[in-house]
């Protein structure tokens, strides 16, 4: 306890239960800063301002995005990139922030800084959002759309009979709903991608 | 030598490219989105209807393939999806010129 008996040395007037107390508060003090900063910093990397800070995402994938129903509807309602690419629970959150923190060597090293690098990489890019999706039985998409709230009456026969088949089954969003944001990419889609349970 | 180049640029012109590249792109995505094509069917993945490419490699070098597809998309016939009869919905125009651009954007796929 070498730290102990040097701190006591320092301040020969406080008692132990002072040096304590200064001591914990001291430790909640910085923690709580870290943890702000830290949230801070979490939410700032989920912003739509964030995401398209690069031209990568800005001039392909948001562009594509513009004009969606995601983007512009009738009740104004919108959903950005995190909402749809970032999981909102805690753990699964920070392994996708994680993996995205490796995404940036990508941008550093210019692998898809041009229109046709772009399209070059777009389909194992898609690969990868779509095998995401499907493992998390889009998550990300049911956050907002529930199958309980769903007014069936209000769907056309042919949807209502695949949102209850997709319901009976279990089948993930994105194996019917994909291409709606962004272009779909040329190759096989969510459907006929093996996904190892 | 005129007769044979006259013989080459019409090959040129009724061939497969060129038909494709008489495609209005835009129009005919802004046409397929518009009548909600995308529900059912994608440019080249699986989906509960068969996909463009799919659809493109059926017809291939087939003389018919204008006149069947312009039916199948104006005509609402039954298809089958999931071992179930229901209607195909057609493309949400009367516009002859529109359906063809259509047409020949699925075939050039």
């Amino acid at each position: 306890m070498g730290w102990w008996s040097n701190l006591k040395q320092r301040c020969q007037t406080c008692s132990r239960v002072t040096l304590g107390a200064g001591l914990v508060i001291g430790v909640l003090a910085v923690s709580f800063v870290m943890l702000t900063a830290g949230a801070y910093g979490l939410a700032w990397t989920n912003t739509e301002e964030f995401c398209i800070g690069c031209h990568e995402m800005r001039d392909n994938v948001y562009a594509e995005f513009k004009g969606t129903i995601h983007d512009k509807n009738r009740s104004g309602v919108r959903a950005i990139c995190a909402n749809c690419h970032v999981p909102h629970e805690p753990v699964a959150l920070i392994v996708r922030k994680m993996q995205a923190s490796f995404e940036v060597w990508g941008h550093l090293t210019g692998k898809i800084d041009t229109k046709e690098k772009f399209a070059k990489h777009r389909y194992e890019m898609a690969v990868k959002e779509w095998t995401r999706m499907k493992k998390n039985g889009s998550q990300e998409c049911r956050n907002c759309h529930h199958f309980e709230a769903m007014e069936a009456e209000k769907q056309t026969e042919k949807a209502r009979a695949r949102h209850a088949k997709a319901q009976a089954q279990g089948t993930p969003c994105i194996d019917c709903h994909f291409g709606i944001a962004h272009n779909e990419p040329d190759g096989p889609g969510p459907q006929e991608l093996k996904i190892a349970p | 030598m005129k007769e044979a180049f006259r013989l080459i640029l019409a090959i040129l012109l009724t061939s497969p490219l060129a038909a494709a590249a008489q495609v209005d792109t835009s129009a005919a995505e802004a046409l397929i989105k518009k009548s909600g094509c995308m529900k059912c069917h994608s440019v080249s993945a699986k989906k509960e209807g068969p996909s463009f490419k799919e659809t493109a490699a059926k017809y291939k070098g087939k003389a018919d393939a204008q006149a069947a597809l312009f039916k199948h998309l104006t005509t609402n016939p039954k298809v089958k999806v999931d071992g179930n009869e229901e209607m195909h919905d057609s493309l949400k125009t009367k516009n002859e010129a529109e359906i063809k651009n259509v047409i020949a954007y699925i075939l050039s796929r």
